[in-house]
Order: C-alpha cells, then structure tokens, then sequence
C-alpha cells in the first residue's frame, strides 16, 4: 500500500463506484451534486488506468482487460452514454475518451467491445440520438465516428431506423453541430465500400427521397456538402448498380440542371460534375434522351460560356469539350 | 525575412540561377563537365583543378556517356598525389521558378528525383525531372509520363502520392514533376533490413496502408499494374503513398467489368493469368495478387517465385505452386495463400482482404523497428535545402565560426590536397559508422575506434532545427 494518498482502487471498485453515482445523478435528487463530483472523480481514475498520466504509466493489459470486463458486466457503457447532459464539461470528454479507447481495444484479431456493442446496439441509438442535445452532440459525434470505423458497428446505424435522421441533424442551425453531424454522416455512407453500396441499394428509394431534401434544402453548406457528397458516391465503381439506376431517373436530371444554374459557382461546379454522368451514359434511357434533346440548343450554348474562367484546369475542359461535343450529336432513338 | 524578399525577386525574374551546370552538383564528378555535357580534359600544367569526387556517389554516372569523345592520352598524365590540388565547391543555390533545390533522393531510368522546397508554404517537395533526351529513349515514355499525370490529377487519398505542380522549362529540355515529399522506398527499407524483411507489426502497418489506398484506387476505377515494394514510398511520418502509375490503366466510366488486356508490371510480383499469357484478365484481381507477393516478400524476405530469366519465371508462376517458410503461422499465411491463388476467380478480393483476421489483428510490439534508410548517412532526413540557402545567404557569417561540411572539411577552404582529403574521408567513415550504429547493430570496430577519437571529432553544425518543417502540409 502506498504511504501517500489514497491506496488505489481496483477495476471492479471504481467501476461499482462510477455506477452508483450515475444512478445517483440520474434520480436527480438533492445529493445530485455530490454524485456530480463522484462521477468526475472516477471517470478521471478510470481514464487514468487506461491512458496513465504525467507521473504513471497506463495500468497493465491484465487490469485493463479486467477493467473492461466490468463495464461490459456492469452495462456502464450505456448508463454513462444515457446520462452524459447530466455529466460536467470535462467528464463528459473523458466518457468519451474511455469509451473511444475500450472501443479500440484489441485481443488477437478480436475486438471484445465491437462485440458487446452489438448486442448492446441500444448504445449506438442513444449516440446517435446525442445529435439532438445541443450540450453533448459533439461529443456523441467523437464517440460514433469511432464506433462507424468498424464495419459491424457501421451496419447496425445504416440499416435502422434512426439513420434518417441524420438528415435532420445535418441541417440543424448550430453550424459546428451540423457539420460535425454531417462528417458522420458521411463517414457511415462511405467507409465501408461494399457495405455502403449495398445498403444504398436496397434502401435506394428512401435514401434518395431524403437526399433529394438535402439537395433542395434552403442552408447553402447543406446544399454544397450534399451535392459534393452525392458525386463522390456516384462517381465511386462501388456504386455502380446505385449510378446507374440514379442516371436514368429523369427527375435527378432536371435537379442536376437546375443545380447548374445555380448562383454560387461552387454548387454549379459540383453539379456539373454529376451532371456529366448523364450526358457520357452510352445507354440513355428515353425520358433523359428526351430532355437532353429538348435543351439540346441551350445546353451547348450554355456549356460554351460555362466557367470559361477555369483555363488552367484542363480536366474540366477536356470534359466540358466532350460533354459538348455528345449534346451536339444527339439524336432522337430510331422509330420516333 | 530579407533573405526571403530576396528568393522572391529571383522567381519573379523567373532568373534560374546556375543555368550551366544542370543539378549544382558537379562537385561530385570527378571531370569538370560544362553545361553542354562535353569533358574538357585536364591540363596539368596550366592548373590541376581537378572537381571533388564525393565517395558517397559510386561510380561516374553521366560522365560515361561521353568517354569516347574524350582524348585517353590526357587522362594518363602522372602526377604526384600529394600534389593533386582539390577545389571544394560551395554549394550553390539554385531556384527554379518558386522552388529552391536540394539534393538527389533517387535516380530512374527517365532523369533524377530530387528533393525542393515550394518558397512560398514553405513545404518540402519531391520533384521528378525528366530530360527530354532521356525520355525519348524509352518506348513509349512521352505517353505513358502524360498519362500518369493526367491520372494523378484526378486521384486524391492519404496512400497515393499526391501530384503538386507540373511545368516545363523549354531552354533546358525538362519536364518537372513535382510531388508530395517521400523519404523513401519500402524496397530501401527492405535492403537495409535484417533479413530484408519487416517485423510483423511493422508489415502489417504498411500492408494496411497498401490496402487502403488500394480500395480507394480500385473505386476510381484504376487498376495500378505495378504493385511492389519498390513503388510503395514513405513519408516521414512513415504514411504509405502508391507512387509510380506509369503503366496504371483507368477503365472507362461506364465499363461492365475490369477487363484488361495488357500487362506490363515488373515480372516476378506478375499473377499467374499474365504469365501464361492471357489475352484478357480482370484488372484488379491482378493488384491483388502482386499485394499479395509484397506482403510474401515483406514478411520473409523472400519472393514466392524465382527464376533466373523471365520465361523461367514466369513459367513457375504459370503453375501457380509456391511455399512459404514454415515460421509463418496461420492467420498471415492464409491470407498469403487466399491472395495468391492461382485461379483470380478464388483468390480474395480486396473486401476478404480488408476482413481478413490478420489484417485486423493486433500483433504484438517486436522488439525492433526498421527504420528508413538514411540519406547520405543522415538518419533524421534533415532538409537539404538549409545548406545551399545558409551558403547562399549566410557565407558572410560563417567567417567567425568556421563551419564544417558533411566530410568534417572545413568549408571555406577552397583548396585541399589529397593527404587532407584522406584524412577526411577517414574521419567521415567513423562518423558514419557511428551514426549507422543508431540506426542498426553497428559492428564493434567502428563504434570502438570513433571512441577513441570523441575528443577530436567536430560535429557538423547547423543552423536551425528543421527536423519541424517536414510536418508541414497543405490545408
């Protein structure tokens, strides 16, 4: 035992500790501030075994692995996700520090907390529901990217039902929330390639009805993020199935065009680089071969003057060029 | 910031300086060599200048070229060695457009690839420079240097180089490239190994990265061609980068499938349905495989295939059957066997790799690391650029403190005689010896003799800290 300062508690105290001031702050009764202090207190040890401090090192594999046990046992995870707006400024950094690094952990080729949250999934939904509170988003935000890196965990937030609203959280007012939801958001549509493509495509309708929103949404970042987001998606082979059934889709079309009209030159920038898509289709369907025809004039006279002023990117012009070149030859389908 | 107002003044007169010599460093050839490459021959009696040879360059490559053309009887010319008069050249500088040379990382086929430093952020580049003379050599070498541009313009990930500016200087017959600053191959990395081969941790680190970067490619529709170690370069935080697209193909946007129909990679990390001469494969299947040889050759230090020409080779590659030492064990070898499989359609496509167990593992810390390679023995891969521009604004200075060059010569003395430059290579070695020790098991000789002479040896000094400045990227 050491001569100064406390003796040091184990794993399964601090864990029993931790629990019983949450439970304590969560009734919200009159000792509410002292189960307040109790909490950051523990949080502190707890962060303190597994990342060490200035003077000691982290605690050895065997009192970490010890340590996680009892989170898991003790379903603390939850309980402190589910009361981080109860938690102060600081603790609620370290909850997601503690959970960020028991996430990660690792033995073997396993990875034991991946696989508690997942029959935990209740975790993941209250995280993603943390975009809601103003006071904890962002740190619900650190905590999900973390939990989206793996491919489980990714699976599970695609395929509920709460996802959409991440449609919601991207345009919430408080710009740094938005973003930093829409980082998420991003990160979930794109990280895992195969998981993406094939979520987008059973989920084709729903997804794009919501996307559509964004799109048309009235908050300018919303509008460029999304539109950039879109032709990053589309442009990736990945998704080949889900371009080609966006392509030939009239409607997205008319969006794309509209988009090119666009006053920021930023959005027509990105829009024209969806827009491509459609012309370059070697196989397009009528209804797009129809528009295409009927603009047929004003699409080459507009794409003539169409940022003129990006000389240097030769790119761009190589497929402007092109993109003018296959508006001028287009013909109706035979036996129309 | 005078120095810098100054650097500025020159770009703006678009002013190259030292346009004779190509590279500033004909210090290093033995001839002196003017700007259209032709040797003049030594007159003796006029004046024995004769241009420093450095011993870390081997062998006289460029002068080569031009021996015939040269006069033999005036290389025959005795004199006494003590007599030989050495004129040590100051480092010049040389600005070229907004970038400030440093010294050569590497040399190909097509031309040089030095180090640079963009004057205006200040970032530490990498630059390609490709002779036109050179480049016409090769088949196909204008193409295929377009298209990798054209390529790497449009790519954009942590693990594949980055493309930064290109432009050409008519009056010199130069296309430069300039890109990301790497420090290094990973095949460097290998040679200068223990075994030539990597810890598991450490090949586990770079085999991520590989595949990262692989996915990222493969969804922008380029099958690379040419996975190998050789092509796998590090920065100094020792990120990953997928360098050399020159025989890369991107398939068309609307493409079925990613059938190719030429392969030209490097033969012994080529899959078995180019080997036997396929008239049309799947493109990225053939990534996997030579990921799959790279990773064979980080963790053994061996290559799954050998032959001593190519149709040998490649006729055991044609059959497909290999082995691995027995001392690697089941998650990593069977990831090796899945991506080496003969038929490409059973070997693993990248999604099996990225959920293979050993690529999620968490191998155990070894307790060794290897390190990049140094440079000129320099094992922190200190900016080149500081000593020409220190030459260039600072000479002036110096006068108080004599300062020390690399070889441990003092710098201001313009001229040497042999016994000096001896003495001097000799010390140079022990220093060297000993700064290797840092790096790898230094063999005791050395490390015992250096020992000995602690109290004379002077360090080299520099003027600032500028291990900081590799750090900085663009936003």
């Amino acid at each position: 035992m050491p001569l100064f300062g406390k003796s040091q508690k184990g794993p399964a105290e601090v864990v029993k500790a931790l629990k019983e001031a949450v439970n304590a702050l969560e009734k919200g009764d009159k000792k509410a501030e002292k189960a307040q202090e109790d909490v950051s207190k523990n949080l502190v040890l707890i962060k303190n075994m597994l990342y060490g401090t200035s003077e000691s090192e982290p605690q050895t594999d065997i009192i970490v692995a010890q340590l996680a046990q009892e989170l898991y046992n003790s379903n603390l995870l939850l309980l402190l996700v589910q009361n981080l707006n109860r938690i102060d400024f600081e603790g609620k950094k370290d909850v997601a520090q503690v959970f960020n690094n028991i996430l990660r952990r690792q033995i073997g080729t396993r990875s034991p907390t991946v696989e508690y949250i997942c029959t935990k999934s209740e975790i993941l939904y209250t995280l993603m529901s943390g975009y809601e509170h103003q006071e904890i988003a962002l740190n619900c935000g650190t905590m999900l990217r973390e939990c989206a890196r793996y491919e489980a965990l990714a699976k599970i937030m695609l395929y509920s039902e709460d996802f959409y609203n991440f449609f919601r959280y991207v345009e919430v007012s408080t710009f740094d929330i938005a973003s930093d939801a829409f980082s998420t958001f991003k990160e979930l549509l794109t990280r895992h390639k195969l998981l993406c493509a094939d979520f987008l495509e059973t989920n084709y309708d729903k997804v794009f009805n919501h996307y559509q929103r964004l799109l048309n949404s009235e908050n300018y970042v919303t509008r460029r993020q999304s539109l950039k987001l879109l032709g990053e998606l589309l442009l990736d082979r990945h998704n080949f199935t889900v371009m080609t059934r966006y392509i030939s889709n009239p409607d997205n079309l008319k969006l794309m065009m509209n988009m090119l009209k666009e006053r920021s030159r930023n959005i027509q920038f990105e829009a024209f680089h969806v827009f491509k898509v459609f012309v370059a289709n070697p196989n397009k369907p009528k209804p797009i071969l129809d528009i295409l025809l009927r603009n047929q004039d004003k699409l080459v006279e507009f794409l003539m003057k169409f940022h003129t002023d990006r000389a240097e990117d030769e790119q761009f012009n190589d497929e402007k060029a092109y993109l003018i070149r296959q508006i001028k030859e287009l013909k109706p389908l035979p036996g129309h | 910031m005078s120095e810098n107002e100054n650097l500025t003044d020159r770009n703006g007169s678009g002013d190259i300086m030292e346009p004779a010599s190509e590279n500033g460093d004909t210090r290093n050839r033995i001839f002196s060599v003017d700007s259209a490459e032709e040797l003049k021959p030594i007159n003796a009696a006029e004046n024995a200048e004769i241009w420093l040879k450095k011993f870390e360059e081997t062998g006289l490559s460029g002068v080569d070229d031009d021996l015939e053309t040269v006069n033999i009887a005036n290389f025959f010319h005795r004199v006494d060695s003590d007599q030989i008069i050495y004129n040590m050249k100051k480092k010049r500088l040389k600005v070229i457009g907004k970038y400030v040379m440093g010294d050569l990382l590497g040399e190909g086929a097509y031309g040089k690839v030095k180090e640079m430093m963009d004057s205006e952020t200040l970032c530490r580049r990498a630059v390609k420079i490709f002779k036109d003379k050179k480049l016409k050599r090769i088949p196909n070498g204008e193409q295929s240097v377009i298209k990798e541009i054209n390529m790497l313009k449009k790519l954009c990930h942590k693990n594949v180089i980055r493309l930064i500016d290109v432009f050409r200087i008519e009056e010199k017959k130069k296309l430069y490239i300039v890109m990301e600053f790497c420090v290094g191959s990973l095949q460097a990395m290998l040679d200068s190994a223990p075994g030539k081969k990597l810890p598991p941790r450490q090949a586990q680190e770079y085999f991520n990265q590989l595949i990262d970067g692989l996915e990222y490619l493969h969804g922008q529709r380029v099958v690379h061609k040419d996975i190998k170690p050789g092509n796998l370069l590090l920065t100094l935080e020792e990120q990953l980068k997928i360098s050399d697209f020159g025989v890369a193909e991107t398939f068309d946007f609307f493409a079925k499938d990613d059938t190719c129909y030429i392969g030209q990679g490097s033969p012994a990390f080529q899959p078995p349905e180019i080997a036997n001469g396929s008239e049309s494969f799947a493109g990225f299947k053939v990534d996997i495989w030579s990921s799959g040889v790279t990773l064979y050759n980080f963790v053994t230090g061996l290559y799954p295939f050998e032959g001593n020409n190519i149709f040998r080779l490649f006729e055991s590659i044609g059959k497909g059957i290999f082995t691995i030492p027995k001392e690697i064990e089941d998650p990593l070898r069977d990831l090796i066997l899945g991506m080496l499989r003969k038929d490409p359609e059973e070997r693993f496509t990248l999604q099996q790799v990225k959920q293979h167990p050993w690529v999620n593992a968490n191998p155990p810390a070894s307790d060794y690391r290897v390190l990049i390679p140094p440079i000129k023995n320099d094992i922190w891969h200190n900016m080149t650029i500081l000593p020409y521009l220190c030459d260039h604004y600072y000479e002036n200075d110096s006068n108080s403190e004599a300062s020390y060059d690399e070889c441990g010569m003092l710098d201001d003395a313009e001229y040497i005689t042999e016994r000096e430059l001896n003495a001097a290579i000799e010390n140079h070695k022990r220093s060297a010896g000993h700064s290797n020790g840092n790096a790898q098991k230094s063999n005791q000789s050395s490390t015992s003799s250096s020992t000995k002479n602690r109290g004379r040896k002077k360090r080299p000094i520099s003027c600032m800290a500028v291990r900081n400045m590799c750090m900085c990227k663009q936003s």
